[in-house]
Order: structure tokens, then sequence, then C-alpha cells
């Protein structure tokens, strides 16, 4: 999947806001963000409607905070809380499907040890 | 109660220190520390940082890695080779390094210095004797990886070369991962589809962690006979394939043919359908097995060599590419 580059990541109270190379701004929700977390531990839940609802619940009940982030290569983002998962190691192209409001998992259930 | 693990402060008590478990907690997060400083320090210290891999194992990558950093030496720059190949390392064998244990120093791991001056770090330096196996998981490899990039000692290095075990699996995903400002991955190949194919993987594997690559390498593309006839006489050799190679004695009666033992151009091939440079074909050359088990590569048995000289070709065509700059550009985070 080809997509711009990430030039410009401005973390809010909320949300983020990134601007990509090709102009294109996105607004992203830390409670989405953290919903889509791709790590072995959450995503699993994402592949059942009754743990997709509670992931949901337990990631609104966090308090709203802004996240540290740290580049992972030259491919990923991670992103750093003080409550919940941090594993999470965030593909560009995911967040531009989160950006787009697209499934980040392309509609795949999640099997361990494939990305 | 003089033994009882509870102890209540009194009045006037100098408050209570750390728990030995807290204490080793605050020491891992102060290694941690220190080592994602000496990281970032490492960035800006070495200039070029290059990762070769190859998808299939045989290709001669650990050769051509050693090679590239005696080419690179041999103009004088300061370079560095770092053997990554945690279970089968070999680059301080090719080094004249055999048997050298590690140096640490102050919690830093010194190099050894090889031939023409490179700085070498390896998995070896670890090993009781040759004959040891490295048994260990997926986390033990990650961690003696880091320590591998964070703890070392390199100086300033003008480049640094890495070389992997065959594949794209942790060692080159957790190099990406923690290593910063790569400049891009070397893909090594021989040119028979085998190899190829495994090569196409290494190829997408870079491009899906955003790292450049540098181009292909050919190894082992074509193997040259040399002998002597007298002038003029025409000569038949029997080629792979079913194929026929016709040379000619030169007026001093010199004569020498191209076999291509593994096929020729794959790697060519393969990197036009990639869209990524090639960078060109290393010789087929017994003289590099001699070499190996000997210690003394060929680069530096023969420094005017044909092998030194398809190395020339090949770092030359690296440099104008990392020193013309990364395609990736910078994030800003607010």
């Amino acid at each position: 999947m080809d997509i711009p580059e990430l030039k410009r990541l401005e973390r809010r109270d909320v949300d983020m806001h990134l601007t990509w190379s090709d102009g294109t701004e996105h607004l992203i929700t830390y409670d989405d963000l953290r919903f889509a977390c791709p790590c072995a531990n959450c995503a699993p839940q994402r592949n059942d409607d009754n743990s997709s609802k509670a992931l949901r619940r337990a990631v609104e009940s966090f308090p709203k905070e802004k996240p540290t982030v740290r580049p992972v290569g030259n491919y990923a983002l991670s992103f750093v809380w003080t409550r919940g998962c941090s594993s999470g190691i965030h593909r560009f192209e995911r967040i531009w499907r989160l950006g787009e409001k697209q499934d980040p998992d392309n509609g795949k259930a999640y099997v361990h040890g494939a990305w | 109660m003089a033994d009882s693990p509870v102890r209540v402060n009194q009045p006037g008590d100098a408050p209570a220190g750390p728990s030995p478990e807290e204490q080793k907690k605050m020491e891992a997060a102060y290694t941690q520390m220190k080592r994602k400083m000496a990281i970032s320090e490492m960035g800006r210290a070495i200039k070029h940082k290059i990762m070769v891999l190859s998808g299939k194992g045989g290709v001669g990558k650990s050769t051509v890695a050693t090679g590239l950093a005696l080419s690179l030496a041999q103009q004088g720059l300061k370079v560095g080779l770092l053997d990554i190949d945690i279970t089968g390392p070999n680059v301080p064998k090719m080094m004249g390094l055999s048997g050298r244990r590690l140096n640490v120093e102050s919690g830093r791991i010194h190099p050894a210095q090889g031939h023409l001056g490179v700085k070498v770090i390896s998995m070896a330096f670890l090993l009781e004797d040759e004959d040891t196996p490295v048994v260990w998981r997926g986390p033990i490899k990650l961690g003696a990886i880091q320590q591998f990039i964070g703890d070392v000692d390199w100086g300033e290095l003008d480049y640094l070369i890495i070389d992997f075990p065959p594949g794209t699996s942790d060692e080159p995903l957790t190099v990406t991962q923690n290593l910063p400002d790569i400049d891009g991955m070397v893909i090594v190949t021989t040119p028979q589809d085998v190899a190829l194919l495994d090569s196409r993987k290494s190829i997408t594997f870079a491009n899906s962690l955003k790292v450049d690559v540098i181009g292909v390498i050919e190894n082992m593309s074509g193997y040259t006979v040399r002998g002597k006839a007298p002038s003029g006489t025409e000569i038949e050799l029997a080629a792979p394939g079913g194929k026929t190679v016709r040379v000619t004695a030169d007026e001093e009666g010199h004569w020498s043919g191209t076999l291509d033992i593994f096929k020729s151009g794959g790697g060519e091939k393969t990197a036009e359908e990639f869209s990524v440079p090639f960078l060109g074909k290393l010789p087929f050359d017994p003289g590099f097995v001699r070499g190996g088990d000997d210690g003394v590569h060929r680069i530096v048995s023969e420094p005017d060599g044909p092998a030194a000289l398809a190395f020339a070709e090949v770092v030359a065509q690296i440099q104008s590419k990392v020193e013309s700059g990364s395609t990736f550009g910078g994030l800003e985070i607010i």
C-alpha cells in the first residue's frame, strides 16, 4: 500500500492532528488509536464482538492523556501511555487507514505471528 | 526479633533505602537509559550504516560484507563491521581475529581491530570455542543485539557495515527498530532462481520497513578460467547448460573465458523488476574460500587483484548512493 510520508504529528488533548506529505490532514482520537492497538494482546480482542466491545470500554475508561510518541525504525510509531497497553507498533499504513476512517485491520482477523 | 524482615522506622531514623528488588529495577532502568543515550550518540558518530542481507544462506554474504568493509578501509575511511549472525558468526575468521575474546572496560564493549584497521564486533568473541553452538530463543537474541548496538564503543566511523544471518527475521527487524538513521540495505544474491526468489523477499522486507534498498549485488557471478596456448589458438570451453564458450589465445598466448556456473544476470533482472539499483557482479573466486579459511581476505592479499577491483566498483556505487542522502525525511512530533 503506497501512502504519503507522515511529516507532522501534533498531540492535542484528546486526539492527534496528522499532516502527510501530500497535504492530507487527519484527526485521530486517542481512543480510536488505542482501540486499534496491533499488539498480540489487544488485536485478538477485536476478532469477537463481545471482547471488542470490552476493549472499547476499557480504552475509553482510561484518563485522557497525551502519549509519548516514539519512531520505530522508519516504518512505524509507538505510543507510550501511563495506563493501559503501550506495546503496539503502529505501522504508518495503519495510522493512515485510521485517519481515513477505514478498518486498520483491513477486515482481517488477527493471526498470531502474521503481519 | 533481630532477624525479622519487618523494620519499623523510629522517629529520627534515616529514611529506608530502596529494597534490593527496587534497586535492581532502578539499575535496569539506568542501564536502559544509558543504552538509549549511547544509541542516539551512535547515530551522530557513525556517518553511514549499511545492512548486508540475503534471503538465502550460502550466497557469500559474510564474504561480501567483509569485502565491502575492507574496500572502504582501503580508501582510508574509518570502518566498523558488526557481525550480527548470532548462531553462525564467521566474520572474525575472515578478518584474522579467530580466538579473540570480547574486550569490556568500564561497562563498554571495545571492538577488535582487524585488517586495514577495520573495527570488528562479533558474537564469536563471546564463545568459549568455535564449536560451541548458540542455542537462544528470540528474546535473548534481541537482548544481545541491543547490547551490540548500544554498548559498543565504536568511536567515530565513516561506515558501519552490519552482516546478518540469512532471512528476514528477528535480527534485521531488531536492528531496524533500534539503530537510528540506517542508510539502507544491500541485498546479496547468487544468480540461480532459488536465491533470486529469496532476494525478492528481502527487497519486500526492506520496503515494508521503509528502509532504502541501496542495491543488489550478484555474487559468484561467473568463474573465469585462464590458460596458455599458442597465439591465435581457438579454444572451446564446455560451459554449464550445454553451452560452449569460444576463446582465442592472444599474442602472448594467454586466453581466458568466463563460465556462468550459477547462470548470470539474475541479480540485475531482480533489481530491475523491483526498481532498485544493481550494484554489480562479483566473480566466483576460489581465492575467497582460501582467504576466508586463512584469515586473509582476497582484498588484503591482492589489493590490486580482480576481486579487489570488483569490490571497489561496487563500493563506489554504494558511496554515490548513500552520500547523496537518504530518501526518508524527518517527522516533526509536537
